[in-house]
């Protein structure tokens, strides 16, 4: 029973996970940046989320989708000032690029927003469903659902589209793509807008049971960049995979190892798979 | 993966030497004006360092507003009476969340903008940085830091006005099973959980060795990282432990999900907080009815002086925070040293921080009304105090001497 | 003579001549010695990140077993930091060839995320071991008198003059490195590690050697800022922010590979910092912060190969004609 409660919750959590890292994947896909400053936007999404619950009195997961159009913009913006500037720069200096980024909009939110911890307070968030001995948290169960609604989405769209395939194409050669007719900047604007909007929609929706506060962001860094690198950078299966993944090893290890150690453990484990399997959990060599 | 770098010889050392010497001067340039404007006579320096940005920004801004407050009191009412008026200026400095950094602007308060003291600089581990800057340089330190290795290495120039951490650990207990045996309910059977910081595990020690000599037994004992995504794992295990009461020590996020989880699985036993996010107006606005009735322990508390704290609830529109109340004590308890020395001289405010009892001013806000300091710099009056969430108010209930409303005990 | 190393030999001479016009306890003397403790730090990460090419982002590891070492037997053994340091370099080096294995066959992003986790898991490590590390609470160096042996000192000066000559070392062993055979094997490596091992290079060994260096470097280091600071926690020694991102920030900024970089890199960013911290965080929380890091990103827009590298085009440019 303890176990099968361990496992639900990981993977109910992981979902969550999956939802905030896919966007960081995909922006990794398309234009091969890996980008620190990704939880910062995670921590924008949340701000937005909150004050569509402060001001409009919104459900945050109804917010996210707002959360996720705001973000979208301000990602699309981004790339086009910022980001676009350095596609041909070294790779070290567009990382760095980013954690230049990362400082700026999480000080910015500091100025902007305030030091406070916000939350949003709704009638769900202390409530959970009880099947037999097992509880299943409410927030966690809308979280998971939002994560797989978008999941759903994001594949329409990445292989139904015209947009998702010019995507794609421009993901595996820019040049061959341009001389299609696919406009490749425009597809690299759209790919970083969509991506650090999800990571946002996925901010918005954790909001029932997280604080939001300017440097919230550190929190996820490290771990979202865990979840696509187990599942393989750049695919947004491997994103899902990754997701579940981290969410049942830190939901399982705490059975057996002090919660203290849980980032150990999911850490040798990324170590490992890193070692035997560079490619991640899903896909093949790339 | 980059090919495009450089892979040339070490010939080309010579031009960017240059380079760099040229930035070096220029940096070394600047704050020699700086010092120019400072070095003028006047008003009293004092250094304030806090983390006014990163992870602990919210509680660094509190502290400030605190000391601001106090400064503003003190320069009102005619400055410092024994240096002829002589106005508070505070030059403030960020020490953002890494102690090196605190050690860092210390050191630039001390030689640039000549401070004769320093308040700061809330966490643990960036007060004792920068007590390692202070003592070399003999300037005072006031701080509300509450580690035991504030005032356990001997330092002359360091000074806590609050009781330690492994003291409020030890009241968190007794006082809990004080509260527990009025209300009828002998505490056998504790839970504890505690980030893995300074504070948390310092925290945690105190607890665990009271419960050891008094006979407690510690059903649950579990740390967690800093900045946990995920505290389900944390409750599952609390919901098979079987106790009586929970301590958890955190700031305030992993605060808010620990609740929120407990009563999402029905886990109804009395959460005694230790400090930290507990006991700040943001816990409340976050929990809404769910924070009624959490205990914590608390180094100091707004209603013991609500004459002294209610400006700040005027100005900020909430009560006024234990870390701003007890910087506020910081500042008022330096100005009366200055005042009972007669010069605004770091050894002389050292000497009289550790002679005098100091009764006057913020000072009253702390437990017995006063501060007094022993050798090693502890303020022996400061009790730590047992405050409740009662309707919208964070309200003292213990020890009954300080009570300001009686203890709700939901076993 | 050549002009580098009369110029190298200029720089050195006013290093060492400018704390003497300097209050020796005060802050300017304390910024210019961090400032060349963190060259020092970013030239030992060049040596793989600049010349093997693996970008490590998890150099703080090294660093934190350096500071941990000397400090864990000074309290418990009162042995010197001196010993300590060897004993930590050595532990540094050993960890080096250790977290070797499984990234040894990882490129770019892999490397630097898998290096990352390392940092992390000695960070966890730290944290989670009080009776040995003293754990999250940190650890402290014992208060002591002024003494070499036992590297303490009241005063900033000696620890400037320390800071200086670990520079000088580690840079001298950078640019002998690049030199020598081991850094045109390296160079091969990073050029094209396939035709590297078709041409008998073995690629392995070389980037495990460099990597040895480099933790063991690093973990030196690590005692020489644990003596400075006195006190010091896991999160400032094993930190991904404060110390594996910053070094390599340092060395890119500056430019990367070259001697020159990571310490053009240092003696920007370092007072950089100060400089936006002295002005800006009295007034608005959070503003110094925005400025720096917008000052950083104007840096790699303008520069994205690093300060040095419009200097080398020039210099460059002037050999080529006086060859001519």
């Amino acid at each position: 029973m303890v176990v099968i409660q361990a496992l639900v919750d990981g993977i109910l959590i992981g979902g969550v996970y999956a939802v905030v890292s896919i966007g960081l994947t995909l922006v990794f896909g398309v234009m091969g940046i890996v980008n620190f400053a990704q939880a910062e936007f995670l921590m924008l999404g949340m701000f937005v989320g909150y004050l569509a619950w402060a001001w409009l009195g919104l459900d945050p997961l109804i917010g996210s989708v707002i959360a996720f159009a705001v973000v979208f913009a301000l990602g699309c913006v981004v790339q086009h000032t910022l980001i676009r500037r350095v596609l041909r720069a070294p790779p070290v200096a567009q990382i760095f690029l980013t954690v230049g980024l990362l400082i700026v909009i999480e000080n910015a939110a500091l100025l902007g927003f305030g030091s406070q911890f916000r939350s949003v307070t709704t009638p769900y968030q202390t409530s959970a469903l009880r099947l037999g001995d097992l509880f299943i948290s409410v927030p966690y169960l809308a979280a998971f659902l939002m994560s797989v609604v978008s999941g759903l989405a994001l594949w329409l769209f990445m292989n139904r589209s015209w947009y998702g395939r010019a995507m794609r194409a421009t993901a595996q050669d820019g040049m061959a793509a341009s001389l299609m007719g696919i406009d490749a900047d425009r597809m690299r604007r759209i790919a970083f807008g969509l991506g650090v909007g999800l990571t946002a929609f996925g901010g918005a929706v954790i909001l029932p049971y997280f604080t939001v506060h300017p440097t919230v962001g550190a929190q996820f860094v490290v771990l979202m960049f865990t979840v696509v690198v187990l599942g393989g950078l750049g695919s947004v299966a491997g994103a899902i995979v990754g997701g579940q993944a981290v969410g049942i090893i830190q939901s399982l290890s705490a059975m057996a190892f002090p919660v203290q150690l849980q980032n150990l453990v999911l850490f040798l484990v990324f170590i490992t798979v890193l070692a035997l399997r560079p490619q991640g959990l899903v896909g093949g060599a790339r | 993966m980059d090919k495009r770098s450089d892979h040339r010889g070490p010939r080309l050392l010579r031009p960017t030497r240059r380079a760099a010497l040229q930035l070096g001067g220029a940096a070394v340039a600047m704050p020699f004006i700086a010092r120019l404007a400072y070095a003028q006579k006047g008003p009293v320096n004092v250094g304030v360092v806090l983390p006014l940005s990163g992870a602990n920004a919210q509680f660094g801004v509190n502290s400030l507003r605190g000391i601001e407050l106090a400064a503003e009191q003190i320069n009102k009412a005619g400055g410092i009476k024994a240096l002829g008026g002589a106005p508070i200026n505070l030059v403030v400095a960020d020490s953002t969340s890494t102690p090196t950094t605190a050690a860092t602007v210390g050191q630039r308060l001390i030689t640039q903008n000549s401070v004769v003291a320093i308040l700061g600089a809330y966490a643990s581990s960036l007060s004792i940085a920068l007590s390692e800057v202070t003592e070399r340089r003999d300037i005072p330190l006031l701080t509300m830091s509450f580690s035991d290795q504030i005032t356990s290495r001997g330092f002359k120039n360091i000074f806590q006005v609050v009781a330690k951490a492994s003291t409020l650990g030890r009241a968190q207990l007794t006082e809990t099973a004080e509260i527990a045996k009025d209300a009828g309910q002998t505490l056998q059977r504790v839970a504890i959980m505690y980030e893995d910081t300074a504070y948390g595990t310092s925290q945690a020690a105190g607890i665990r060795e009271t419960a050891k000599q008094t006979g407690i037994t510690i059903v649950m004992d579990e740390a967690y990282p800093l900045g946990i995504t995920d505290v389900t794992p944390l409750i599952n295990k609390l919901r098979g432990a079987d106790a009586q009461a929970v301590f958890p020590a955190s700031y305030l996020n992993d605060g808010l999900q620990i609740i929120r989880s407990m009563r999402q699985q029905r886990i109804g036993i009395p959460v005694i907080g230790g400090a930290g996010g507990y006991i700040i107006p943001d816990f409340k606005q976050g929990l809404g009815e769910f924070a009624e009735g959490v205990l914590s322990i608390a180094p100091g508390s707004h209603d013991l002086a609500p004459e002294l704290t209610a400006e700040f609830r005027q100005r900020h529109g909430y009560f006024m925070t234990h870390e701003a109340l007890e910087h506020a004590v910081c500042l008022s308890v330096l100005v009366q040293a200055i005042e009972t020395s007669g010069k605004a001289d770091p050894a002389a405010i050292r000497d009289t921080l550790h002679t005098t009892r100091f009764d006057q001013g913020w000072a009253k806000a702390m437990t017995g009304g006063a501060v007094k300091f022993d050798q090693t710099g502890l303020n022996t009056l400061s009790e730590p105090l047992m405050v409740q969430w009662q309707g919208d108010d964070l309200v003292t209930v213990g020890p009954s001497k300080y009570a300001k409303k009686k203890p709700i005990w939901t076993a | 003579m050549r002009p580098s190393l009369v110029l190298a030999a200029v720089a050195l001479t006013v290093a060492a001549l400018l704390p003497l016009t300097l209050d020796p306890a005060g802050y300017l003397i304390r910024v210019l010695t961090v400032t060349l403790l963190f060259a020092a730090m970013s030239q030992a990460w060049n040596i793989v990140g600049g010349l093997a090419n693996q970008m490590s982002l998890g150099h703080a590891a090294f660093f934190g077993i350096g500071a941990y070492t000397s400090t864990i037997l000074l309290v418990n053994y009162g042995l010197s930091p001196w010993i300590g340091m060897l004993a930590g370099a050595a532990l540094g080096a050993a960890f080096a060839a250790l977290v070797s294995v499984p990234t040894m066959g990882l490129r770019g992003h892999y490397f630097a995320l898998a290096t990352l986790a390392f940092g992390e898991v000695m960070r966890v490590i730290a944290n989670s071991w009080p009776s040995l590390t003293g754990g999250p609470a940190g650890i402290s160096v014992p208060f002591a008198p002024d003494s070499l042996l036992m590297l303490q000192f009241k005063s900033t000066l000696p620890y400037y003059y320390l800071m200086l000559a670990a520079l000088v070392l580690v840079t001298a062993v950078f640019v002998v490195t690049k030199a020598g055979a081991l850094g045109y094997r390296l160079r091969a490596v990073k050029e094209n590690p396939d035709a590297a091992e078709v041409v008998g290079v073995d690629t392995a060994r070389v980037k495990t050697i460099a990597a040895v260096m480099s933790g063991g470097i690093m973990a030196a280091l690590g005692t020489a800022y644990a003596q400075f600071t006195f006190f010091f926690d896991p999160e400032t020694v094993f930190g991904l922010g404060p110390i594996s991102i910053r070094v390599a920030l340092i060395a890119i900024l500056g430019g990367i590979g070259t001697a020159a970089g990571p310490i053009v890199g240092a003696f920007v960013i370092i007072p950089l910092e100060e400089l936006a911290n002295s002005w800006l965080s009295a007034g608005t929380a959070g503003l110094s912060q925005l400025v720096y890091g917008i000052l950083l990103m104007l840096i790699i827009l303008v520069q994205p190969r690093g300060l040095v590298a419009p200097v080398e085009a020039l210099a460059a440019r002037w050999r080529t004609r006086r060859a001519r």
